[in-house]
C-alpha cells in the first residue's frame, strides 16, 4: 500500500459496470460460457505480461459444483483489474496471481460473484483486496487509515465464515447422529417402501 | 387396532415398532397436503420450468448449505449444476436446510444397486404425504380408499430372510390399521397362517413388489383388496395381468424412490408413467445436463417435491426415459431404471436393452438380469416359478438371433435387489 492508487469510488463503480459477459457463467468441463483461463490470460497480455498456460490451470475448474463460485469470482477481479487505472508490475505478478486463484477460492467460502457486485460493503472488500495485491491504496487516504479499514472489513467477513462454517459442520454432525439414532427404531410409516 | 393386528391367532411374529410420529397439530396438516396432493393441477409444459421453481430455487440458495457452496443464483435455470446419487451419499446433511428442528428428523435408508448406500434426511410430515400421491394414482384408476377405524388401510408386504415389520395406523384415514408383514417362513408360526392372516385382516391395500406379490400368489389368500401398489422395481406387464386377474383389481406400478416419493404411475392408456406431484419439476437432459426436446430419451431429472428437509435441485435419478405432455398428463415414456446398456449380436448389430424388456413382456417374469460378458455370451437370470427357460430363450432368440451365444437359467431368487441390465462389452454404454 506503498503508492496511492485511483479513488475507492471509481472502483466501486467499476464493479457496478461489470458486464454481462464477465457474470455469466464460467466454462467448466463442457458446461458453462466464459472460458476463465482465456479471460485472465488476455487480462495479462493486456497489462503487458505473457504468462504459462500451466500457471493458471487451476482456473479450468474440473467439478461445476465446486468450482463455479470461485470461478464467478475469478472474472469479476479480472475485469476490476482490467480498469486503464490500474497496472500490473512485475513484481507484483505473483501477488496477483494469487488474488485470481487463490483469494478468489477464499472469498467464494463466505460470498458469492453476486453479493460482491450488490453489497456494498463485499465491494469495497474486493476493491481494496485488489488495490492492496497491487501495493496501492486508495487515492486520498493514508497508508494506516487503508489498512486499518480493510483489516476490519476482511477480518469482519473472515470471523462470520468461521461462525458460518463451523456452525454448518456442527449441524451437519448432528443431522448424521440423529439419523443414525433413528435407524435403530425405523423412519415413520409409508405406504410403500423403496 | 394394534392389538387387533399384533393378537391374531394366526398373526406373524413382529420384530419391530414403528409409528406415524406425527404430533396432534400435524396431523390436520397433514390431511391438507393429502387433500392437495388428489387435486393440484399439474399444467407446465416439457422444458418450461413452472412458476413456482424460482423462488424454490432461491430457497434452497439461501437456507441449504450445499447449495449455498454454489455461489450466485445462475441467469438461467439450465445453467444450474446438476446433482447425482454420490452428491446425497457424501453431502446428505448439508442439503437440510437451515430452518429444519433436526429432532423431528427422521430417516428413509436406501441400499439401492449403484454401490452408493444413502440415509436420507425426512419427516414425519413427508411420510405421511405418500399417501396422498397413492390417492392421486388410485383416483386415475378408479379407486377411492374408504377403509378407516377398525379396518386395516394396507399391508405391506416383503419377503427377506430378515425384515423390518410393524403394526401402526394411519391418522388421516381415522387410524385405520397398518402392517408391515414379512411372507418369509421364517415370520410365521404355520406356513397356512399367513392366507388365514391376511385374509382376516382384509386389508383394502396391498403394497409391495413383484417378489413379495409373485410369492403373495403362491400363498393365494382369498382376497379381494382395492388395490395393489408395486414399487421399488420393474413390474412386468405379464405378472400384473395375473395379479389383476387373481385380486380382480387394478395393480399400480408406482415409479418411486426414496430421495422424492411417488413420481410417477404407470398407466397404458396414457401411454406411460403419469407425473404425481404438482411441486416437482421434472427434466429430461442429456449427458452434458442439457434438456432434450420433448419425446427424445435422457435421463430422468428432479427439481422440487414433498420433502422440505432435502430440496432436490436438478437431481439426476439414474432413469431413462422421454417426457411428453399428453392431454392433462404429464407423460415418461419407456422408463427404464440405470443408464441405458446395448447388447451385440452375433451379427455385430447392436440392440438396446428396452427392446429385451419388450420381448420379455408377455411373460410373467418377477426379476431378471441380462449381462453380456467380454467374449460376447449373454447370460439370463429370472424368478418365476410359472416361466420355462425354453420360452424366455425363445423370446430372446427371436431377437438375437439363432447364433448368439446365449445362457438362460431359472433362479429362485436374487439375494437382493439387481441393476437388470449389465456389459463388459466395450461399446456397451449407450
Amino acid at each position: 500500500m506503498q503508492k496511492e492508487g485511483p479513488p475507492l469510488q471509481q472502483l466501486l463503480h467499476r464493479i457496478t459496470a461489470t458486464p454481462p459477459d464477465f457474470m455469466a457463467e464460467p466454462r467448466i468441463g463442457n458446461k458453462g460460457e466464459v472460458h476463465t483461463v482465456a479471460v485472465v490470460r488476455d487480462l495479462l497480455a493486456s497489462k503487458g505480461h505473457v504468462v504459462e498456460l500451466a500457471s493458471l490451470s487451476a482456473l479450468a475448474g474440473r467439478d461445476v459444483k465446486a468450482d463455479r463460485n470461485r470461478l464467478s469470482i475469478t472474472l469479476l477481479i479480472a475485469w476490476l483489474l482490467a480498469d486503464p487505472a490500474l497496472t500490473i508490475e512485475r513484481e507484483r505478478l505473483v501477488d496477483i496471481l494469487t488474488l485470481l486463484k487463490d483469494d478468489a477460492t477464499r472469498l467464494a467460502g463466505y460470498t458469492n460473484a453476486r453479493q460482491l457486485f450488490e453489497d456494498l460493503e463485499r465491494r469495497e472488500e474486493l476493491a481494496r483486496l485488489t488495490l492492496s495485491k497491487l501495493g496501492l491504496r486508495p487515492a486520498g487516504e493514508t497508508m494506516a487509515q487503508a489498512q486499518d479499514r480493510f483489516t476490519s472489513i476482511s477480518s469482519l467477513e473472515r470471523a462470520r465464515l468461521l461462525a458460518a462454517s463451523q456452525e454448518a459442520e456442527a449441524r451437519a454432525r448432528a443431522i448424521r447422529e440423529q439419523l443414525a439414532k433413528k435407524a435403530a427404531e425405523e423412519s415413520a410409516n409409508k405406504w410403500t417402501r423403496e | 387396532m394394534l392389538a387387533q393386528l399384533r393378537e391374531h391367532p394366526s398373526a406373524p411374529i413382529y420384530r419391530n415398532q414403528s409409528g406415524h410420529r406425527l404430533l396432534p397439530g400435524e396431523v390436520d396438516r397433514a390431511r391438507a397436503l393429502e387433500d392437495e396432493a388428489v387435486r393440484a393441477t399439474i399444467d407446465w409444459q416439457p422444458n418450461v420450468p413452472p412458476a413456482w421453481v424460482k423462488s424454490f430455487v432461491e430457497r434452497c440458495f439461501s437456507a441449504s448449505p450445499f447449495y449455498r457452496r454454489y455461489g450466485a443464483m445462475p441467469r438461467s435455470f439450465t445453467e444450474l449444476p446438476t446433482m447425482t446419487r454420490e452428491d446425497l451419499a457424501r453431502d446428505m446433511p448439508y442439503l437440510v436446510p437451515d430452518d429444519i428442528d433436526i429432532d423431528r428428523l427422521i430417516n428413509f435408508r436406501t441400499s439401492g444397486t449403484s454401490g452408493h448406500p444413502l440415509l436420507m434426511a425426512s419427516h414425519p410430515l413427508v411420510a405421511a404425504q405418500y399417501l396422498g400421491y397413492h390417492k392421486r394414482a388410485l383416483r386415475r384408476f378408479g379407486v377411492t380408499l374408504r377403509h378407516g377405524r377398525g379396518q386395516v388401510g394396507v399391508i405391506l408386504l416383503g419377503v427377506q430372510s430378515i425384515c423390518f415389520t410393524y403394526v401402526s395406523i394411519t391418522p388421516t384415514m381415522d387410524d385405520s390399521g397398518l402392517a408391515k408383514i414379512n411372507l418369509h417362513p421364517n415370520d410365521w408360526r404355520s406356513l397356512d397362517d399367513r392366507a388365514k392372516y391376511l385374509e382376516a385382516m382384509n386389508p383394502e391395500v396391498l403394497a409391495g413388489d413383484p417378489i413379495s406379490f409373485a410369492t403373495l400368489l403362491d400363498i393365494d389368500p382369498k382376497l379381494r383388496p382395492a388395490a395393489l401398489l408395486s414399487t421399488s422395481m420393474t413390474l412386468m406387464p405379464a405378472l400384473r395381468e395375473r395379479l389383476e386377474e387373481r385380486f380382480g383389481c387394478p395393480v399400480l406400478d408406482l415409479y418411486s424412490m426414496n430421495e422424492a416419493g411417488p413420481i410417477a404411475v404407470l398407466d397404458e392408456t396414457a401411454g406411460g408413467h403419469v407425473l404425481l406431484q404438482q411441486r416437482m419439476y421434472v427434466e429430461i437432459l442429456d449427458d452434458a445436463d442439457r434438456p432434450v426436446a420433448p419425446g427424445q430419451r435422457g435421463e430422468v431429472t428432479l427439481t422440487g417435491g414433498f420433502n422440505f428437509c432435502l430440496p432436490l435441485v436438478r437431481y439426476r435419478t439414474g432413469d431413462h426415459a422421454s417426457l411428453e405432455r399428453r392431454g392433462d398428463d404429464l407423460v415418461l415414456i419407456g422408463l427404464e431404471g440405470r443408464p441405458p446398456v446395448k447388447y451385440r449380436r452375433h451379427d455385430g448389430r447392436w440392440l438396446n436393452n428396452i427392446e429385451i424388456t419388450h420381448a420379455l413382456r408377455p411373460m410373467p417374469i418377477v426379476q431378471f438380469s441380462v449381462h453380456q460378458d467380454a467374449s460376447a455370451h449373454i447370460r439370463v437370470d429370472y424368478v418365476a416359478a410359472s416361466v420355462a427357460p425354453g420360452d424366455v430363450e425363445r423370446a430372446l432368440r427371436a431377437l438375437f438371433g439363432e447364433e448368439t451365444s446365449l445362457q438362460v437359467s431359472q433362479v429362485d431368487s436374487f439375494d437382493r435387489k439387481i441393476i437388470q441390465y449389465t456389459s463388459a462389452l466395450p461399446g456397451a454404454q449407450a
